[in-house]
């Protein structure tokens, strides 16, 4: 259903109870369907020495669009943006079985008032390949859609970066699952954009799909950062985890919402998610609502829980025995937070690349 | 410089949230001496240790402390750190996502400041106790305590011990939980940190370390006192005898 058909979200849906879509539509005139600017996107190999093999970047035909945009026909930030980038698709495919000896980074570049990408994501069965996408650069509202498939028995470890300005972003992922796929996806912001909404869906519909979902997220000043994850077990035997970090600071404001949703026929499924947050200044708030919907009475477990507070006393006593005084050791303890599940995303090439990102971002060696 | 005075304690009253826990110590430590400390758990042994390190949860209502002439309840425990008071955890907290490489050389560089080893020296030092702990290398690569077993938290308490290089070292049941050969190990590291410069107060519940660490002087604690003092015999004793015998209220 296009956009323009949809009835707009009212603030009682759970999608939309923390950040309404008039506070991050570009302009608040939810029937307005701006005129965007495309991004700027580079592809290469993280270290630049070699072209990512089996990896391209192209132009998505038609046969892409009808196999790859399944998520969302009735979600309202799906179709904003797909309206606003229609017929200006781009699609990254990894071959079947290719094996980039690097991971592979996808820069995007968005700059001027509104600009928007729609990404489609084609990896191929039994290709075992890490991507990371950064987003960067000074636009004042950018919109990022993200659909595909990973496909049968691959192995994809995908991490978004949010390294954006100080402008606003709308981010939706609808990604497919494969059978026996083994997939990591990372959300990364230490700083970036001032209000962003993310929302991050994740389809396990063959038997044997396995999916670890982490988030390693900062808020500054007066940001606002609301992620929702959803993962939805279809098939039997299939595995999620969703560990979600939050450091909030200043008088900024982050919010996680989960839906972990097994439907009947997953049986043998095993899900959880968990959310901690760090909250660093009495101004912060974090809210965090893992929720669970559970249609099959064959599960191997489904939990999931929420934990929020300021940095913990004991180990700021620890750290200051061993000669760290009160800012160093707090500045240590955050970035040990947000490199907690950074460490999950991925291979230690991978993990020592989003580190340096933090280290940098923080000012704090780790 | 044997005999130099590195700690005195003079009448020491320390409370918790308004119960008194430790009643009136009164405890020297000089250069080159090993004082072990025993007594039944909730005796107040690991009061001292805190208090000691400054922690916050506890109000010294009486008495001073004094490190190397210096009074040490006007310091922060940074600042004990680094002045060379060094504390072996009990139960050492865990920091997941902190390397230990990272941490070790951030510490060591914030204790030892302007004595601290360059990047090359660092590596041998961190080598040679590596070697004397039989810790093996991948260790660098995991995070703080995370996941450890208890003698994998007290090797590395010590290491952090051998590599800090304080003029006194305060040990909390460093022994606890381990194994004999973990016991001998670990009791190596604390020996080899030991100089004719530095003290040692190890806390304990067992005289069997002392057969590793040869104590100085024996202090036994009941009740926030100490209530008798000798030398290495009477950690022996004790452990023939338990503690009743020396309960002042009992006797």
């Amino acid at each position: 259903m296009a956009y323009s058909e949809l009835e707009m979200p009212e603030r009682a849906d759970h999608l939309w109870r923390y950040t309404p879509w008039h506070r991050i539509h570009p302009n608040g005139e939810l029937s307005d369907v701006p005129e965007a600017q495309g991004a700027v996107l580079e592809l290469r190999s993280l270290d630049g020495s070699t072209e990512p093999a089996g990896v391209t970047l192209e132009v998505a035909t038609e046969e892409d669009i009808q196999r790859l945009c399944l998520s969302g026909k009735e979600d309202v930030s799906t179709q904003f943006i797909q309206a606003m980038t229609q017929g200006n698709i781009v699609v990254l495919r990894v071959a079947r079985k290719a094996k980039p000896s690097q991971p592979v980074l996808l820069n995007i570049e968005c700059t001027g008032e509104v600009c928007a990408l729609h990404l489609l994501l084609d990896v191929g069965e039994l290709a075992e390949v890490e991507l990371i996408t950064r987003l960067s650069g000074d636009a004042d509202w950018t919109g990022f859609l993200r659909q595909g498939i990973f496909g049968n028995a691959s192995h994809v470890n995908d991490v978004v970066i949010n390294h954006i300005g100080e402008g606003r972003l709308l981010r939706t992922d609808g990604i497919h699952l494969g059978r026996d796929a083994q997939v990591r996806g990372g959300t990364v912001g230490s700083g970036g954009a001032s209000r962003c909404k993310a929302d991050l869906r994740y389809i396990m519909e063959k038997e044997g799909a396995s999916l670890k979902v982490n988030g390693s997220i900062l808020t500054l000043d007066g940001m606002h950062n609301d992620h929702h994850v959803e993962i939805l077990h279809l098939a039997p035997e299939t595995y999620s985890r969703l560990d979600w970090h939050s450091a909030c600071s200043g008088k900024s404001r982050t919010i996680g919402t989960g839906m972990l949703r097994i439907e009947a026929g997953a049986k043998g499924a095993d899900a959880g998610q968990l959310f901690h947050n760090l909250l660093l200044s009495k101004y912060a708030e974090a809210d965090s609502i893992p929720e669970l919907e559970v249609s099959e009475n064959d599960v191997v477990g489904c939990g999931h829980g929420t934990a929020n507070g300021p940095v913990d006393d004991d180990q700021m006593f620890y750290l200051s025995t061993r000669g760290f005084n009160e800012t160093e050791a707090r500045d240590v303890l955050v970035a040990a937070f947000l490199n907690a599940t950074l460490t999950e995303m991925g291979s230690t090439v991978l993990h020592q690349h989003l580190l340096k990102t933090l280290t940098q971002d923080l000012a704090v060696e780790l | 410089m044997a005999d130099q005075m590195i700690l005195r304690i003079k009448n020491l009253h320390v409370s918790i949230e308004d119960t008194e826990i430790l009643r009136g110590l009164d405890l020297e430590i000089k250069a080159g001496e090993t004082h072990a400390l025993m007594g039944r758990n909730g005796s107040g042994k690991s009061t001292l240790a805190n208090v000691l390190m400054g922690h916050p949860a506890y109000e010294i209502t009486d008495g001073t402390i004094e490190f190397l002439g210096e009074d040490l309840t006007e310091m922060e425990p940074w600042e004990r750190a680094r002045a060379g008071l060094f504390l072996s955890f009990q139960y050492p907290q865990a920091v997941p996502g902190l390397q230990v490489g990272n941490f070790l050389r951030k510490s060591v560089q914030a204790i030892r400041g302007e004595n601290a080893p360059g990047a090359r020296d660092f590596r041998a030092e961190l080598n040679a106790a590596m070697e004397e702990l039989d810790v093996d290398k991948q260790f660098l690569g995991r995070y703080v305590n995370d996941g450890f077993s208890g003698g994998e938290k007290k090797r590395f308490e010590i290491l952090q011990l051998l590599l800090s290089k304080p003029t006194l070292s305060v040990l909390d049941e460093t022994d606890s939980g381990l194994d004999i050969d973990a016991l001998q190990t670990v009791s190596k590291g604390i020996n080899a940190a030991a100089t004719d410069e530095t003290g040692c107060l190890i806390i304990t519940h067992y005289q069997r370390i002392l057969d590793h660490v040869k104590p100085s002087h024996v202090h036994i604690m009941i009740d926030g006192k100490f209530v008798k003092t000798g030398g290495a015999d009477l950690a022996i004793q004790v452990e023939e005898k338990g503690y009743e015998w020396l309960n002042p209220d009992t006797n």
